[in-house]
Order: C-alpha cells, then structure tokens, then sequence
C-alpha cells in the first residue's frame, strides 16, 4: 500500500517542544522541577529561614502553618518550608550520583553485549540478571557497610543497582539496531566499531534513555528516603525528605498528622513529576502520533456527486466524483483524491495502475468505507450493486465487507494472525457472516484450500501461518477473501512481494476463480506488466486523479495521455540495448499545494501555458476512452515518442 | 590468460544452526555452494535470482559482513577472502555498497553532510568543515543532487534522493568495485530509471566495476554486461547477458524469463500459455534440507531420472559462460545450446498444449 507522501515541514526537535507544551501533565512536571532547580541552585532566594536554625526558647515547636513559618516547625522549631526547599538539593544530588552511576556503567556495558552477542552477551546478561533480581535497598546498604555510612555511598549502592535496567535497556536497542542496514552500510565504509557504537547507534538509543532515566529518578528519590528514613542515607540533622519523615513518624502521634505532610508532600510530587514527565518525552517523541490526528475533525456534509451512476445490474461497484480530503496544517487541506470515478461489472478486471502517492489505494479503502482519519469524503458517491452505501453506518459497512466484498492485501503474512491457525481464521468469516457450525466451516475451509490449490489442505488447516511460504500464505489470503463468494474482490499489489514465479500462479490463480464465479476483481498495482496480463480495462492514476481509462488493448496500444506514455517509457522492458532509460523528470507536486493547472504539466515534456493555467477535465475521446489532458486530441503519442528527459 | 580484476572462485557460505544446550546443533543452512564468478573494470555482473536463492549472501560475504566458509575472493590480483584489521581500511576503500532499503540504510539521525562526509573524513583524513563540504557537494552534483540536500535529513528526503545519497556515499571513496544490492528495488518505476541513468553514468566517469544484484531480470538485464543466475544458493547459469535471455541455458532460467509479466498485452497472453506448462504448483526445497541432486528438479518440466541423485556439474554454455544442468550432458545431450525449444516441446507434449 502506497503511503502518503511525507512533507515534515517542521524539525522534529520544534515538533517535541510543541508537544510538550500542549501536554498539561507535561507543563505541569516542567513547573515543578523549575522550582525543585531553584530551590537546589538558589536555596536562600526562596527559603525563609535557616533550615538548621532550631528555636533554644523550644516554644515554636510542631506548629501548624502560620504567617511565620508557612509550613509549620518541626520538634526542633525548625522551619519546615525552609527544610523541604534546601531537601531539594539532596533529593538532586542523589539521583546525579545514582545516575551518572547507573548510566556511566549500564550504557556501555549494554553497547557491548548487544554488539557483540552470541556467549559474551549471554554471560553478561546472565550477571546482569543476577544483579538485577537483587533487592535495591540491601544492595545499598552493602555498599554503605562496605564504604562508609554517608548518603553518597548509599547511592553509590542504588546506581550499581539501577546501571542493571540500562544494561537491559541498552542492549535490546543495540541488539536491533545492528541488523539496521545503515549499520552495515557504516561497516562497508570502513567505520570502527567503536564509532559505529558512539555516532551511529548511541544516539538511536537517547530517546528510550531519557524516559528510562526520567522514571528512574523518580524510583531513586523514593529509595534515597527510604535509606534516610531507615538511618542509612542522610545525615540525621540534614533537611533530607527521608529523614524528614523518619523524625515526623517519631512524633506524628503525639504531635499531629501534620508533621508529616511537608516532607511527605514534596517526595510525592517530585516522584509524580518524574513519571510525568517520561511519560510526556515518550509520548512527544512518537514518530507516528501525528498532530492532526488529535485535532478533531468536523464531520462535514458529502456533496453529491455531478455525474450520474450508470444503472442497471451489471454494474457492481460505482464510485463517482470522489473527493477526499485531510486537514493539513495551519488550516490548510490536502486534498488526496480529486472527482475519481470509477465502475466495474461482474466478470470484469479493472486493472488501477500508478506510483506511489497517486492515490490508487486510498480510493479504494474510501470505497470500503476505510478512508483513514482524519481524511474524509467531501464529493461523490458510491454504489455497490445499486445500492448506495456513500453514508453507510459501520456496522452496516462489516456486513458488506468480508462477505460481499473481499480484499487481498500485499504483504499475506501481515494479514494472518500467527498465534492462530490458519484454518481457524479462513473459517471466521463463514461462521460471523453465514453462520455456519465449527464443523461446516472447517470442511468449507478445506474446499477453499483445495480451491486455492494449497496441496495436502487437511493437513495445513491445523498449521500456523510461520509454516506457510509467501507464495502459500497469499494463496490463504485469497482463500478467506473468496470464502464467502464476494461479487467484488479488491487486490492490492496482490503479486508484488511474490517471487516472480510465483506471481504467475497467484494471477493465474484469480482468474481462475473469476471464471468460476463471475467476481468482479479490481486489481491495484504499480506494475503495467501485471496490468498487461490480467486486466480488462485499466485506470492510470496521477495526482490524486485519474487521467486516463480505456480497455487495456488501447492503453498499451495508443497511450493518450502524456503520464501513461511516460509510464510504459521509463519500464526497463520497453527499452532496447544500451544507453541511458527514459525518465519522468521531476517530482509529483504535494497533495497541499497542487497547482491550479494540469498536475502532470509540470514533468511533461508536450505542455503549453494553457496546461499550466487550467486544470483539464476528464473527457471522453473519439474512442470512447477518457482523458484528462488539453492536448489529447492533437498529440499523437503513439508507440516511439519520447517523454522530457 | 591475465587475471580479471574482481574474482569469486567456489564461494560457499554456511549458516550454522544455533547449538541448544543438549543434543547436537542443527543441520547448518547451505546458503552459497560453490559460486564463481569475474567481473573486469567497467563492466556489470548482474546476479539474479528470487528470495532465498543466496544472491544478497554473496554480496554479504564479498563485504565481509558474514563468514566465508569456503573459497576465494580476488581483487586486483591481492587475495581478500579474510581481511585483517590491518588492512580493512584499505579493502574498505576498494570496495564500496549501495544497500537496498533506502530508508534504514541512511542514519536518520544524521545530515547528508555527515553520511557523505564520514566516509571522506575515515578514508582521506578530511576534518569536518568547509573543505569537506566542497567535498560533498562535488559528489551530491555527481549524483544529480544540488547543494541544498547538504543539510537534509533522511527523513526529509524521498526515495529515489535517498537511493542517490547511498550512491554518492559508495563514489566518495573512488572504490573499484561498487556492490549494489537490490539498489533500486524500492523504488517506483519512474524514479528507479532515474537511480539507474546515474549508476550508469557514474561507471561512465569513473570506470568502476558493478556487482548489481537484483530479483528483476529486466533490470539486471539492462544493468548487466553478463549476467548470473542463482537458485537455492547454486549458480546455476552464468554468461554474457543477452544472449541468455536470448536463449538461456537452464530450465529455471527460462522459468524466470518467461514469468516476467511484459508491457504488452499480447505477448503477455503468450507467455502466460508457456508458463502455465510449467510444474507451477511445487515448492521449492528448504535450504535447510537440500536435496542430494539438483534442487530444481521437482519444479523442473523436463527433469530426468539422473537430477534426483546427483548435482550437476558445471558446463560450457552456448553464451560463452556456463551452465549446470543434466540436460547437456544426459538426455538429450544438449551441449550448452539454448533449452528452450526443447522445453517447449516436451512440456507441451506432456501437459497436452
């Protein structure tokens, strides 16, 4: 299936902040920590009295908030808001210690293992398993028993503990990084390894580090104050958040819950933040989450389509002047699909021919009634055996395909789910759509195997899809199109990732079927060689529209429009002896910005101004074939004309 | 006799199945068995051959990217099946790739500056400034890119322009051999022609030798001044390529040949016919589990009792090159000349075309 082409008109980096800054969670976190730094860099600016400063009167004791101390005193008559704020820099300190730890030792030694693999990797990840299944707190006070009893031993323990979730962490991305082929593409010029290792995979690698490292810091905190609430971090006169709530646990039932609120309070956002704020970098980061799709889309009302359908039953699917299209940014729109139409009669192989972008897929996922959001239909109507479906509700829409309609998709292993076998899933269809018993639709499922000429199909019902070879897997994927005998079968690029001699079955294979059953096939592909084989009548798309249909005989025989000549000229096939191929100069214009004239004008080499200023209509020339280009009837594009090169 | 100046000689490549702790390992994957094949300045081998026949293997192994079990690879007269430390640097200069998915073959996370650029700086000790940027561009220009594409991204350049980064990364060291592997099969067919024009032009400037690998037979045709053949990791045709498209050798060739789907609707009609007197519906051996004789005898229209038991040999082809098959030397002892008037007629003769 073609993608749509991309345009990122803005740096991905913009693209993270913009993201970040729509997040109120994100916002949020980023507030916190722009406080929590300056209450570690500028402690006095904020606080208001000395955090060690204890009242020798011992008569503001355990007080509640006051104009005074705002956050009450402690059992000293210390300043609890004053105490939180310069906890900050404990709290900070910790995690720079753990971390450049944790990351200083996990991140090298993952790029090693990954790289390596094989036993290296195995004994790594063996030791690293054992540490990590340790517990974190006895680790650390293994190192403090070791060391000396301070909070930077204690952290010292914590980041030789966490540096295991980055060995973890590093080498899975290591380890599927390295079958990369830019990776290989390093190697054969000549890069060292260790410069493979720092330039081209480490910086893969940064986005899932600063999520990890972000949750982690949130996870060290909790565990520093667990340490200084036990007695084995901090200094026990130090303002640290642990120890804070160790000398509050003391008291707080005497003195009130208050005590505890304070330092409680702050370890709670700081480790809230943390998770936050992985959570929005991760989110921001997704390459595929695009901004569109969270603008919500108007539905807007289809207009009705100029042209009338052609009536009459030997009409199966009737698209006509569809327009599709999607919000692009700044209010803009892209209008994908421009007037197509399009109608196809049982028996008949409607070949759709065109490059990537041209819109063949799309029209038709939105003659399914799959167009993907945000898109929509703007213009047209459809009509599937005199009905008209245009507006169809969903549910309406899975009664119809599956059953009356089938599609076969290019990549057949991609369809088959593989955790269930390959007879199950042909028999779904037979028991949602015509409710068939368990035992009715296996024995129709083997018929279709046989149909498809899967040899031994008893047998290969029970198998799973990871058995099957490519050319075996499409033949299941025509198998369960065909299951419920549709009057339309959709193919896109059926044959294309085939082998080349196994192409040749797949197609002979539909039109075998097509002759039994009279099917309808609409078969979508790039290659005009399959066209030339299998296909009745052929529409050439470009642009998002169509500029030519006519019976495949004169399509190959007398091109009419200057795209489809271009497009015979540049195949390989049509090029005898040496010298260099013939060429499409140029590129398709964006979908956002398509010019007001003929959208092939500007890569053709028979274009005038009047080509550039008007854009042409579809129209019906003297041999019944329709063609969207002003120069139609006076061109002469017969077989040995040239394209712009 | 002088010697050619690239050279594979009885290649054969192994991939060991993973030992388990108990029991033995599994029976290693026979990926190339004893392929050879030469390639002089400024001329194209094509390899062809459909997924799993070995093809992308041999590239992988000239590259040193996986172990050569067995065999030789010469280039300019200097033995450089297994290159030391020492002298990568040097091989690496010599022999350079365009790899096939235009998309994970470029470092998303570079600029074109970089990804052309690092190649400069390892090879010729150019720092990264403005003298290699000058660098770059003369080889953005070479490929028929303009100077703006210095800082894109990959991500932000389309297929074809990526395709024709990864070129002018291969030309920016001036290797003798250029491996393309699958180079252009990602593309649409206007902007492969595109891809191919500068591949071409590039051999034209700089007299290097192409290793062009490809499953399309008309686009190897096109590249190739001779071409090769591959079925399950043997070489089972090699020769000048015209002529074997004109009158192919082996059964699989005419096989591959004759499913190419044409531009003609006519011929097509033709072709469909010989093909469907192919044994169509066969699959072809796990390479995993070779048979003992030749692997393509059970999809083969005209196979003998002798290609069940035994691997044929190669031998002299009509093209000038060489072929393995029974055919030629058993049966009809067709002698290197073109099977496909025999296939013809004894296929049809058997399905009752």
């Amino acid at each position: 299936m073609s993608a749509p082409v991309a345009a990122p008109a803005v740096s991905p980096r913009r693209r993270f902040w913009r993201r970040m800054f729509r997040n109120p969670l994100a916002v949020f976190a980023m507030g916190w920590f722009v406080i929590l730094i300056i209450s570690w860099v500028w402690p006095e600016l904020i606080a208001t009295h000395d955090p060690f400063s204890q009242d020798v009167m011992l008569q503001r004791l355990f007080e509640t908030p006051s104009g005074d101390h705002w956050l009450g005193t402690d059992q000293f008559g210390r300043d609890h808001y004053s105490r939180v704020i310069h906890g900050a820099g404990f709290a900070f300190r910790s995690i720079l210690i753990a971390m450049s730890i944790a990351v200083g030792l996990g991140v090298p030694i993952g790029l090693y293992s990954g790289w390596r693999g094989g036993r290296t990797d195995r004994a790594i990840m063996w030791i690293n398993d054992v540490f990590f299944s340790l517990p974190i707190v006895l680790l650390a006070m293994a190192v403090v028993i070791i060391l000396s009893p301070s909070l930077t031993s204690a952290m010292i323990g914590v980041g030789i503990a966490m540096s295991t979730r980055f060995v973890r962490l590093t080498r899975a991305v290591t380890l599927a990084e390295k079958e990369e082929l830019y990776v290989d593409a390093a190697r054969i010029t000549g890069i060292s390894t260790r410069r493979i290792l720092s330039r081209y995979i480490a910086p893969n690698l940064l986005p899932s580090l600063v999520i990890q490292a972000a949750i982690i810091s949130g996870a060290i905190i909790l565990i520093g104050a667990t340490l200084s609430f036990l007695g084995v971090g901090a200094n026990l006169d130090d303002p640290d958040w642990g120890v804070m709530l160790n000398r509050s646990q003391a008291v707080f039932r005497q003195e009130g819950v208050w005590q505890i609120v304070p330092p409680a309070l702050a370890l709670v956002l700081t480790v809230l933040a943390f998770n936050l704020l992985g959570d929005a970098i991760r989110d921001a980061l997704g390459r595929d989450a695009s901004d569109n799709a969270l603008s919500v889309t108007k539905r807007v009302a289809v207009k009705p389509a100029e042209t009338p359908h052609k009536a009459g039953a030997d009409i199966v699917l009737s698209i006509r002047d569809m327009d599709i299209e999607f919000p692009g940014q700044k209010g803009q729109v892209s209008q994908i699909l421009q007037g197509v139409s399009l109608e196809i009669g049982p028996g008949e192989t409607l070949g759709v021919v065109g490059e990537s972008g041209s819109g063949k897929s799309m029209t038709m996922l939105s003659a399914l009634g799959l167009t993907p959001a945000p898109g929509q239909m703007t213009r047209g109507s459809v009509f599937f055996c005199g009905r008209d479906v245009t507006d169809l509700a969903e549910a309406e829409w899975r009664r119809i395909r599956g059953k009356e309609i089938g599609v076969i998709f290019q990549e057949p292993i991609a369809v088959l789910n593989p955790a269930i076998k390959v007879g199950t899933q042909i028999a779904e269809p037979l028991r949602i759509h015509l409710g068939m018993s368990r035992r009715a639709a296996r024995n129709r499922a083997a018929e279709l195997l046989a149909e498809v000429r899967v040899p031994d199909p008893l047998r290969r019902l029970d198998q799973y899809p990871h058995e099957f070879s490519g050319g075996m897997a499409q033949r299941v994927g025509i198998a369960m199109a065909l299951a419920c005998e549709p009057k339309l079968l959709i193919a896109d690029e059926p044959s294309t990732a085939l082998d080349v001699t196994v192409q040749g079955q797949i197609l002979d294979l539909m039109a075998e079927v097509q002759q039994r059953r009279q099917t309808a096939i609409i078969l979508i592909t790039h290659d005009l060689g399959v066209i030339a084989e299998a296909a009745d009548r052929v529409l050439v798309m470009y642009g998002g529209q169509v500029v030519e249909t006519a019976s495949t005989h004169d399509v190959f025989a007398h091109p009419q429009h200057p795209y489809s000549r271009a497009l015979l000229d540049t195949m390989p096939q049509s090029h005898d002896g040496a010298g260099e191929l013939p060429i499409i100069a140029g590129m398709v214009p964006s979908a956002s910005d398509w010019p007001p004239g003929c959208r092939f004008a500007s890569r053709c080499e028979f274009a005038n101004d009047e080509c550039h200023a008007s854009m042409p209509a579809l129209t019906t020339h003297a041999s019944g074939d329709l063609v969207r280009c002003l120069r139609a009837s006076e061109l002469d594009l017969g077989m040995g004309v040239g394209v712009k090169s | 006799m002088s010697e050619p100046y690239f050279a594979v000689k009885d290649l054969h490549v192994h991939f060991a199945g993973r030992g388990r702790l108990f029991g033995s390992a599994p029976a290693p994957v026979k990926a190339v068995n004893g392929v050879s094949f030469s390639i002089e300045r400024e001329r194209t081998f094509s390899l062809v051959g459909e997924s799993g026949s070995g093809k992308s293997t041999v590239a992988r192994a000239i590259l040193q990217l996986v172990d050569i079990h067995e065999g030789t690879v010469m280039l300019n007269g200097e033995d450089v099946t297994r290159v030391g430390r020492r002298d990568e640097i040097r091989f690496r200069k010599q022999i350079q790739a365009v790899l096939q998915d235009p998309f994970s073959s470029l470092n998303q996370v570079h600029q074109t500056r970089t990804i052309i650029g690092d190649a400069i700086t390892r090879h010729y000790g150019t720092k990264p400034g403005l003298v290699r940027d000058q660098a770059v561009i003369r080889l953005l220009d070479d490929v028929g890119m303009s100077a703006e594409f210095l800082d894109r991204y990959p991500y932000e350049m389309s297929g074809g322009q990526r395709q024709r980064v990864s070129i002018a990364r291969a030309l920016a060291v001036s290797p003798g051999l250029i491996i393309a592997d699958e180079a252009t099969s990602a593309l649409d067919v206007s902007i492969q022609s595109q891809v191919i024009n500068v591949l071409k032009r590039a051999q034209a400037d700089s007299r290097v030798a192409f290793l062009f690998i490809s499953h399309d037979l008309e686009v190897a045709k096109h590249m190739g001044d001779d071409v090769g053949v591959m079925y399950l990791g043997y070489l089972v045709e090699r020769g000048d390529a015209d002529q074997v498209y004109e009158g192919p050798a082996h059964p699989y060739t005419e096989m591959l040949i004759t499913s190419i789907p044409v531009p003609n609707p006519a011929t097509q009609a033709a072709r469909r016919e010989l093909r469907q007197s192919f044994n169509n519906d066969a699959e072809p051996p796990s390479p995993a589990d070779l048979p003992e004789g030749c692997p393509f005898e059970n999809r083969c229209p005209v196979a003998m009792d002798i290609c069940k038991t035994l691997m044929p040999a190669p031998t002299p082809a009509h093209h000038g090159g060489e072929v393995r098959c029974h055919l030629h030397t058993s049966g009809p002892e067709l002698a290197g000349a073109s099977v496909v008037e025999f296939i013809e007629t004894t296929a049809r003769g058997r399905v009752g075309v």
